[in-house]
C-alpha cells in the first residue's frame, strides 16, 4: 500500500475518530454543574420535553451570571446553556436566528433596540451601575476631578461612543454641561469596550479611563474614583425575555431567579452592582390583585394570559371597591389593587403610595332595549313609578360616583325617591334589569357591554363628576412588586386595550403619580365610608 | 598584496551582507520572543496551572484540538482536489473561481460569521426549490436531527472556511511547482488522468499537503470572528480556546486570558513541530 493511500486512509480515520468523539461529548455535555438529574424536576412551570433555557449574555455579566446559573441548577435541577458575546454581536445573532430564550446585554440601551425590533417581549430591571474613572490603586497622579482628565501628563481612554454605552450616558452629560469635546480631544485612544479601558489603565497603557464601577472588581490593583461631573450618569442593566422564545415559562422561571433580591440580586450586589428592590424568590409565585368588578371583563383575559405565559399563579379578587378597601384595611394586602375609580385609592395611600391612571369610565343611564319609558335625561329618572337601580355608595365606587352625580344635578332628593335597589356592583343592576325587576339603573357603560342587545344607554350630560378614573397600584410591601409591574404591562398592551375599549372603556394611560390621601370635603359629606361587609 | 586588500574587503562586505540580513531577519524573531516573554513574565506558573484546572478550559482545549484537526483535514481533502485543478487545467471561469476561493481570506472574520449565520437562518437562497420559506438550519434541526448552527460543527464549519481557503492556496503554489511532464509521460503509457494523479501527482505533493493542513490548522487554531458570532460562545458547548481568551479578557481576567493565550502557542509549537516532522519523513 502506497503512503499516498496509507495517509488517506489514515486521515479518514482521525475525522471519523474525532467526530464521533465530538458527537458523544455534545451528548453528554459533562457540565459538573448542571448534571443534577437527581434533583427534583420543577413544578407546574415547565412542561416535560422542555429544552434547556438559552441566555444570551453581554461578556461582562459573565462571572455574575455562572455563579448565579450554577446555583439556580443546583436548586432547581433545571439547565441553563449561557452563550456569552458582546452585547451588539448576540442582538445581531438574535435577530437572524431568532435563536435564544433571554437576552442580557450590558446595559439597557441595546434592549432599547431589540424592543424596538420586536426580537423582546418583556424587560426585567436588574441592576445599576455608576459611571466613574479608574485609575492605579493609591491614584498616583491624584485625578480627581473632570478637569484633570485634561492636563498633560494624564493619558485618559475611552470606550467609543458609539458602540459602548458607558460613553454614549458620559457624552450625554458632558455636552450638556458644555465639556464634551475638550474631554474628546484629551482622550489618546477609544477602545471598544469598557472593559478594554480598564485594561489599559492596569497594564499601564493609559492613566485613567470613563468606566462602570462593577466593571473593576475583577482588577484587583485598579481604583474607582467618582465624580461630581458624572454623578448623575447610571446605567441600568436588564434582562430581556425574547419574543421568539418557545419556552416563555422555563425562560421566566430563571429572569424571576437573576431577579430574585435573594438569590440572583445577591450576587450583583456582591459583584459591586447596586441591585434595586427585586422579587422575593419563589418557584411558583402567587400574586394577589384586588379590582373592582367591572374591570374583569377587561382584565380577565390578560389575567389568564399572563399567568401561561410566566408560569405563576395570579390570586384575584373582584368586588365592589368599597369591600375591596374594607378587606385592606383589615389587614388583607394584595400584591396590586385596580380600583374602580381614584377616590378607593387615595383611601389606602399608606400601602399604595403612588398610583398611575389607566382608564375612564362613564356613567350611564341603562334601560331596556328600545328605551319604552323614554329615559333621555336624569330628570326623567324621577317620573313617578319608575323603579330605579343604582350602586350602592359604601360598598363601591359607582354608587358613590352616582351620588355625587345626583348632588351635581341638583335633584339628588327626587332622583333617590325612585331608588328601588342599591347594590355592589353594576352587573348585579343589569342583571336586575334583565329580569325586568327594574326600569332602569344607573351604572357604567361598561357595564351594559356584554348585554348591548338587551339594553341601550343613555348619556348624562353637563356633569363631569360622573366619569370614573381606575387607577392601578403596586403595595409597597409587595413581595412581588417586579411581577406585579409585569402583569400592569400585560394589562397596558395593545390587545388588552382593544379589550378595555370593547368593554366601554376609555384608554387613558397616564404616568406613575404620588397617590394623594383623600380629603374629605364639605360637599361630600355622602363620601364613602369603609364597610366591613363581607 | 592586491589580491590580499580585495579578499579583506570582501569579507568586510560578507559582514555587512550578514549584519543586514540577520539584523532585518532577527528583529522579526526578536519582537516574536519579546512578546512570548512578556506573556510568561506578566502570569505565573500557578495561574498558568489554575487556568488548566478549570473544567471548562479543558473542554474548550479538547473542542479546539478536535475541531482544528477536523477542519484541517477536510481543508486538505478539498484543497487538493481544487488546487489541481486551478493549476493543472484552463477552462472558462477558472479566474472567477480563483477569485472566489480567496474571499475567505480577505473578508473581515466577523463578515463572515454573519453571512454563514444567515446562510442558515434566513430562507435559503433558491429556496423555491426546496419549498417556500426553506430554512436550512430548520431542516438540519428538524428533520436530519443534526444541528449545525450553535453546536459544534458550526465551529468545525466557521474554522473550514477560512482554513480551506489558504489551503487551497498552498496546494495550489505546490502543484504549479511540480512539473506535469512526468504525469504528461504517465498518459501517453496508458495512465489515466485519475491514475496519474493518485500515482504520481499526490505522491511528489505530499509534502505541500503536509505544508497545508499546518497551515489550516493554525488557522482554524486562531480562527474567532465567526465562531463567536455563528456558533456562540457556549461554555463546554461551542468555546474554543480563542473565545475562551475573549471571555476571559472581558470580564478582566487578564491572567487567565494570557494562560490560555500561552497554552495556545504551546499547542501550536506542539503540533507544527509534530507535522513537520511528519513532513520531513515523508520527504525522507
Amino acid at each position: 500500500m502506497s503512503k499516498t493511500v496509507l495517509f488517506m486512509i489514515g486521515s479518514i480515520i482521525l475525522v471519523a475518530g474525532m467526530v464521533y468523539w465530538l458527537f458523544n461529548n455534545e451528548r453528554s455535555v459533562g457540565r459538573p454543574t448542571a448534571s443534577n438529574d437527581s434533583k427534583p424536576n420543577p413544578t407546574e412551570g415547565t412542561k416535560s420535553g422542555e429544552s434547556e433555557v438559552i441566555l444570551l449574555c453581554a461578556a461582562s455579566n459573565q462571572s455574575v451570571i455562572e455563579q448565579i446559573r450554577k446555583q439556580y441548577e443546583d436548586e432547581t435541577g433545571r439547565k441553563i446553556s449561557v452563550q456569552y458575546g458582546n452585547s451588539q454581536s448576540l442582538l445581531a445573532q438574535l435577530e437572524i436566528s431568532k435563536r435564544g430564550d433571554l437576552y442580557l446585554p450590558a446595559d439597557e440601551s441595546f434592549l432599547d433596540n431589540a424592543k424596538e425590533k420586536k426580537l423582546v417581549e418583556e424587560v426585567i430591571p436588574i441592576a445599576t451601575m455608576p459611571i466613574g474613572l479608574v485609575v492605579k490603586k493609591g491614584n498616583p497622579k491624584q485625578i480627581k476631578t473632570l478637569a484633570d482628565l485634561k492636563r498633560n501628563d494624564v493619558r485618559l481612554v475611552q470606550a467609543d461612543p458609539e458602540a459602548a454605552a458607558v460613553t454614549k450616558v458620559a457624552r450625554r452629560i458632558l455636552e450638556k454641561s458644555g465639556e464634551w469635546e475638550a474631554i474628546k480631544e484629551a482622550t489618546k485612544a477609544f477602545r471598544s469596550t469598557v472593559t478594554e479601558v480598564a485594561t489599559d489603565v492596569e497594564i499601564g497603557a493609559a492613566d485613567v479611563g470613563i468606566v462602570y464601577s462593577p466593571v473593576l472588581v475583577p482588577f484587583t490593583n485598579l481604583e474607582f474614583v467618582p465624580i461630581a461631573e458624572l454623578e448623575e450618569g447610571i446605567s441600568q442593566v436588564s434582562l430581556g425575555i425574547t419574543a421568539s422564545t418557545n419556552q416563555p415559562s422555563a425562560a421566566l422561571h430563571f429572569a424571576r431567579y437573576i431577579a430574585a433580591n435573594d438569590r440572583g440580586l445577591k450576587t450583583y450586589q456582591q459583584q459591586g452592582f447596586t441591585v434595586g428592590m427585586g422579587d422575593t424568590w419563589a418557584d411558583v409565585p402567587e400574586l394577589t390583585i384586588y379590582a373592582g368588578s367591572m374591570l374583569r371583563p377587561a382584565i380577565e383575559e390578560s389575567i389568564v394570559d399572563f399567568e401561561a405565559r410566566e408560569g405563576v399563579k395570579v390570586s384575584r379578587s373582584y368586588n365592589g371597591c368599597g369591600i375591596l378597601v374594607a378587606q385592606m384595611k383589615a389587614g388583607q394586602i394584595p400584591d396590586a389593587y385596580f380600583a374602580c375609580d381614584m377616590e378607593f385609592m387615595s383611601q389606602v395611600t399608606d400601602i399604595f403610595p403612588e398610583a398611575t391612571e389607566v382608564s375612564q369610565n362613564e356613567l350611564v343611564i341603562l334601560v331596556p332595549k328600545g328605551n319604552p319609558n323614554k329615559v333621555a335625561s336624569l330628570r326623567d329618572l324621577t317620573k313617578p313609578g319608575l323603579r330605579v337601580g343604582i350602586g350602592h355608595e359604601k360598598q363601591c365606587a359607582m354608587g358613590w360616583i352616582t351620588q355625587n352625580t345626583f348632588r351635581e344635578s341638583g335633584m339628588q332628593q327626587e332622583l333617590m325617591s325612585n331608588v328601588a335597589v342599591q347594590l355592589p356592583t353594576g352587573d348585579l343592576l343589569v342583571n336586575e334589569l334583565r329580569i325586568g325587576s327594574l326600569d332602569a339603573a344607573v351604572a357604567y357603560l361598561s357595564n351594559a357591554a356584554g348585554a348591548a342587545e338587551f339594553l341601550d344607554a343613555v348619556e348624562i350630560q353637563g356633569i363631569p363628576c360622573s366619569t370614573a378614573i381606575q387607577p392601578w397600584s403596586v403595595a409597597k410591601n409587595s413581595k412581588y412588586p417586579l411581577l406585579a409591574d409585569r402583569l400592569f404591562q400585560k394589562i397596558c398592551s395593545a390587545e388588552s386595550q382593544e379589550v378595555f375599549v370593547s368593554e366601554g372603556f376609555q384608554w387613558q394611560l397616564g404616568s406613575k403619580q404620588v397617590n394623594v390621601p383623600k380629603t374629605t370635603t364639605t360637599q361630600e359629606t355622602t363620601a364613602p365610608a369603609v364597610s366591613d361587609k363581607e | 598584496m592586491k589580491t590580499l586588500r580585495q579578499s579583506h574587503t570582501r569579507k568586510w562586505r560578507d559582514g555587512i551582507f550578514f549584519l543586514v540580513m540577520g539584523g532585518l531577519s532577527s528583529s522579526f524573531i526578536v519582537l516574536i520572543i519579546l512578546l512570548l516573554i512578556a506573556d510568561i513574565t506578566f502570569t505565573s506558573f500557578t495561574e498558568f496551572r489554575n487556568a488548566l484546572a478549570k473544567p471548562e478550559i479543558q473542554a474548550a482545549f479538547k473542542l479546539t484540538m478536535a475541531s482544528c484537526t477536523v477542519a484541517a483535514i477536510m481543508s486538505v481533502w478539498v484543497a487538493t482536489p481544487l488546487g489541481y485543478i486551478l493549476s493543472r487545467y484552463r477552462f472558462i471561469g477558472h479566474r472567477l473561481i480563483d477569485t472566489i476561493v480567496d474571499i475567505p481570506i480577505v473578508l473581515p472574520p466577523l463578515v463572515l460569521g454573519l453571512s454563514l449565520l444567515i446562510l442558515f437562518h434566513q430562507p435559503f437562497p433558491f429556496s423555491k426549490w426546496f419549498g417556500e420559506g426553506f430554512i436550512l438550519d430548520e431542516f438540519l434541526r428538524q428533520t436530519l436531527r443534526f444541528p449545525v448552527s450553535f453546536s459544534w460543527p458550526a465551529v468545525i464549519l466557521a474554522q473550514f472556511t477560512v482554513s480551506c481557503a489558504f489551503a487551497v492556496r498552498t496546494m495550489r503554489v505546490t502543484f504549479d511547482q511540480i512539473n506535469p511532464r512526468a504525469e504528461d509521460v504517465a498518459r501517453t503509457l496508458g495512465c489515466s488522468r485519475a491514475g496519474a494523479f493518485l500515482r504520481i501527482a499526490l505522491p511528489q505533493a505530499m509534502r505541500g499537503m503536509i505544508t497545508a493542513g499546518t497551515i489550516a490548522w493554525a488557522r482554524a487554531l486562531g480562527e474567532f470572528g465567526p465562531i463567536l458570532v455563528f456558533a456562540g460562545s457556549t461554555r463546554f458547548r461551542t468555546e474554543v480556546l480563542s473565545t475562551t481568551v475573549f471571555l476571559e479578557l472581558s470580564v478582566g481576567q487578564l491572567d487567565a486570558a494570557v494562560a490560555v493565550s500561552l497554552l495556545m502557542v504551546a499547542m501550536a509549537v506542539v503540533v507544527l513541530v509534530v507535522l513537520r516532522a511528519i513532513g520531513a519523513g515523508l520527504n525522507g
